[in-house]
């Protein structure tokens, strides 16, 4: 390493430091402080340090909804990665191994996933239609729908990597379709069924606007919204406040910590093709 | 007699009923509606009504401009500071990797926590930004409250939180450069700020394409952040057409929103298509 | 144990026809190879009999049964890949026992039939690596255990040696023959090396351009190639071969003379030469000679001669190892 590098390193590092690490330490200290002093909206040391008294008066606010937005937003995030996991496989590999007419259709229901906005209130009266609208189950096939894309894209590349010589021996040795693509091929996507997990449950836990709009009603309340209701509610209680953003912002630091390779992979996914 | 393929049709079906049932559907009649006066139950056909009241509200037109300033702003200069912030990241200088990391982490946060935080860092008196100003003898402006600055400051925002999935992506086309041009360019004489431009730039191009095109659509449908920080105000001033489409909801004008969920159709498709025809053709040109 | 019977069969990709109507019997226990340059719809043939493309017209019988509309796994057959196909998830013992767990037999009984595969192949060891901490020797000989172990009708392999490097080659040609001498199991063996299909084959079908050229034993083709592809395609070096007037002049359209049935002489002979080049190989020699008007003649004479580059070489060949086509 060069003086040079080693000079611009230390200048870009304070840079980083003011600009990307400051409001993370803003968000903690706010959080640790208290009632009053989280008022000022100061960068400063907290005075007093209350991280868990912060912390439960946080859970246990309006009725302990923090928990039930942590449940509803895990079996959401749960629910609806574990389908775009199968779908998504599903639908890569035979549009990898088997070449026709309809590949350039579901081609062109990919481009159309990644690129087109949902159109909201048709999908409602949709929803209403089949009874989802406000359920659960309704915002976990809502986010397979708006994932789906992103899915078949990664699959398929990924499929098409691995020898077709592997189907066909295991067609000799019996397998039939199922079983070549659950016994086979699906082990052999680890990889990127890894990388798909990690990069899809942040976008759906992190996901704000879809749930606004399918998923009203007090008993559906998932993180996000949590947290944008509170906003009303602790104008005067910043602390809380961002004791809340803290905790939401904690599950996607752990993830990152430990799959922070595989996160890599997954968003420079389409870089390379352009 | 044609035997059963091993790789059937119906392996594609239960994705594409869900596909089809929760996202063309929708998007095909969205185009009927939004021809209609509609409450969900009963829809009566208008004709081109809610265009015509969409394009005479000065606040509806106003929400298209901001959206195309907001997109393209954001874009543009994820672009740029995606592409100086990876040549940077990828020139071996200390804390290197500590650095990567750094930038790519908002990209995971949650929008609206990072919305939240910055609308109180931007606070006019007590916030971080302003008070920062002051230490150097600069009065800050109202970030949030200027009507005339509001939507630059989402999307000051928004760059700051997206700059880190650019420079990855950079990152990644910086990663596909065989180094033999840079030292071909070396033996020919070029300086680093001319091989920045005449080997970096040109070969960097897939990475920029990618860049361009996924912030361009993200900025155009953007809607959290701004309904975290602003609400689309003071006023109309930061109103975009994804927010246009939320308060419409709100308000009960479904065919109205759904109106403007066919313009913002049409919108990413008039940008985006031609976009990505003309960086294709250039692709052949090279 | 069977017999496998090709009649008319025809493949082709839309408008391509790539096997040509081809009409064959592989008798029961037989080592059959398939040879010919690429393309010329060798594997394609095999792919068929497999089961992994379907023809476009004619039909096929393993052992008595019509096969076209079966599945792969029905007809009887075991494959051996180019690649060996091994899933690179499972151990070699999950590799060799994947057909039978599909047939859902006892795993007790599984066991016993893979560690017996493994113990003949001298596979044992390796029963619990991953294909990829494999030789390729070893993991050739697991794509064998493989199809060993569904006690095949009819074995199958699709040019499995190309991987490998010389030696081991040599090597695992002669596993392969002694495999099908201790089974005695139909094999049909795809090969573009016609030193395989010499060294390994009961008899041998040259495909060119998705018709069989010619079939016949290894020695039926070497002294009595029916068409200038087969005699330009079997032995090696290349016969030398005459056309047009040089042809004519010898009462053919296409006059063919094996590099080893030309005499050299310093004195006399039929034909005038130059030596360019010569190949020592030990206990032969390869001479390549510019004949004039003849073009490039190769020779092969013992590997003692005392012949230089350089040197004037009258070339005669031997009377009865002449071939004239046409």
């Amino acid at each position: 390493m060069t003086a040079f590098q080693k000079r611009t390193g230390i200048i870009a590092t304070l840079f980083a430091v003011v600009i990307f690490i400051i409001p993370f330490l803003f968000i903690f200290l706010m959080s640790v402080k208290d009632k009053s002093q989280a008022s000022h909206q100061d960068f400063t040391w907290p005075e007093q340090w209350q991280l868990w008294q912060n912390f439960s008066d946080v859970i246990s606010a309006r009725n302990y909804m923090l928990l039930l937005a942590y449940f509803n937003s895990t079996v959401i995030t749960v629910g609806a990665v574990a389908l775009l996991i199968l779908f998504g496989a599903m639908v890569g590999y035979v549009l990898q191994r088997r070449q026709s007419g309809w590949n350039k259709v579901i081609f062109g229901c990919v481009l159309a996933g990644l690129i087109i906005p949902p159109a909201v209130v048709p999908t409602i009266w949709v929803l209403q239609g089949l009874h989802l609208f406000k359920t659960i189950h309704g915002m976990i096939l809502i986010q397979v729908a708006y994932g789906l894309a992103f899915s078949v894209l990664l699959y398929s590349s990924f499929i098409a990597t691995i020898p077709r010589d592997l189907d066909e021996a295991a067609r000799i040795d019996g397998a039939r379709p199922l079983q070549i693509f659950f016994r086979v091929i699906l082990p052999l996507l680890k990889p990127v069924t890894v990388t798909l997990i990690v990069v899809q449950s942040i976008a759906i836990f992190n996901d704000f606007t879809n749930p606004l709009y399918y998923l009203p009603g007090k008993q559906n309340v998932t993180v996000q919204l949590t947290l944008f209701n509170f906003q009303s509610q602790f104008q005067t209680q910043f602390n809380l406040l961002f004791m809340n953003i803290l905790l939401v912002t904690i599950p996607p630091l752990i993830v990152f910590i430990f799959f922070n390779r595989q996160i890599v992979a997954g968003m420079t996914a389409g870089a390379v093709k352009g | 007699m044609q035997r059963r393929s091993p790789y059937p049709y119906w392996f594609v079906l239960p994705a594409a009923v869900v596909f089809v049932t929760l996202f063309l559907v929708p998007t095909v009649a969205a185009f009927w509606f939004s021809l209609t006066r509609w409450d969900l139950y009963t829809a009566t056909y208008i004709g081109m009504e809610n265009f015509r009241q969409f394009f005479s509200e000065p606040y509806l037109v106003q929400g298209l401009g901001h959206t195309l300033i907001y997109a393209v702003l954001t874009s543009a200069t994820k672009s740029v500071f995606g592409l100086l912030l990876a040549v940077l990241l990828t020139s071996g200088i200390w804390a290197q990797g500590f650095l990567r990391t750094v930038v790519f982490f908002p990209v995971l946060v949650s929008t609206i926590g990072v919305g939240l935080t910055f609308s109180v860092l931007m606070h006019p008196t007590k916030g971080l930004f302003n008070v920062g100003l002051a230490t150097i003898g600069i009065h800050g402006p109202g970030w949030l409250t200027d009507a005339s600055l509001a939507l630059y400051s989402v999307a000051l925002v928004d760059l700051w939180k997206g700059v880190g999935l650019a420079t990855l992506i950079y990152i990644a086309g910086l990663a596909a450069i065989s180094p033999d041009y840079y030292e071909a360019a070396r033996i020919d004489g070029a300086t680093r700020i001319q091989q920045f431009w005449r080997v970096t730039v040109p070969l960097v191009r897939p990475a920029t394409v990618t860049v361009v095109t996924l912030s361009l659509i993200g900025g155009l449908r953007s809607f959290d952040l701004i309904w975290a920080m602003t609400r689309g105000g003071p006023g109309f001033s930061s109103d975009v057409l994804a927010s246009v489409i939320y308060k419409q909801y709100q308000a009960g004008f479904y065919g109205l929103s759904t109106a403007g969920n066919v313009i913002l159709f049409l919108l990413i498709a008039l940008l985006v298509l031609p976009l990505t025809w003309w960086f294709n053709r250039r692709e052949v040109d090279l | 144990m069977a017999e496998v019977v090709l009649t008319n069969l025809t493949k082709s990709f839309g408008s391509v026809d790539v096997i040509k109507g081809i009409t064959l019997t592989i008798k029961d226990g037989e080592f059959c190879v398939f040879v010919g340059p690429s393309g010329c719809g060798k594997s394609t043939l095999l792919r068929i009999i497999a089961g992994l493309e379907t023809s476009t017209s004619g039909t096929l019988h393993i052992g008595g049964t019509e096969v076209s509309n079966l599945e792969p796994s029905d007809r009887g057959i075991a494959m051996v890949f180019q690649s060996y196909a091994l899933y690179p998830h499972l151990s070699v013992r999950d590799n060799i026992g994947f057909g039978l767990s599909l047939a859902r037999m006892p795993k007790p009984e599984i066991a016993r039939i893979v560690e017996a595969t493994a113990a003949t192949l001298q596979l044992t060891p390796y029963l619990d690596r991953k294909p990829k901490a494999l030789s390729g020797g070893q993991r050739q000989r697991v794509a064998i255990g493989r199809s060993i172990v569904r006690n095949p009708k009819v074995f199958l392999f699709d040019e499995p040696l190309s991987n490998l490097d010389a030696a081991l080659r040599g090597q695992m040609r002669m596993e392969i023959t002694d495999l099908h001498a201790t089974l005695g199991t139909t094999m049909i063996y795809v090969t573009h090396d016609q030193v395989e299909a010499m060294t390994m084959a009961d008899k041998i079908v040259v495909l060119n351009a998705g018709r069989i050229e010619q079939t016949g034993t290894p020695m039926e083709l070497y002294n009595h190639p029916a068409t200038p592809f087969v005699a330009g395609f079997i032995g090696s070096p290349q016969m030398n071969l005459l056309i047009g007037d040089n042809a004519r002049k010898l009462g053919c359209t296409t006059y063919g003379i094996r590099p080893e049935h030309l005499i050299p002489s310093t004195t006399d002979g039929l034909w005038q030469a130059r030596i360019r080049h010569i190949e020592h190989l030990g206990a032969d020699a390869i001479l390549h000679c510019d004949a004039g008007p003849l073009g490039t003649m190769t020779v092969r004479t013992g590997g003692d001669t005392d012949l230089s580059h350089g040197a004037q070489v009258w070339l005669t060949p031997m009377p009865a190892k002449e071939h004239r086509f046409g």
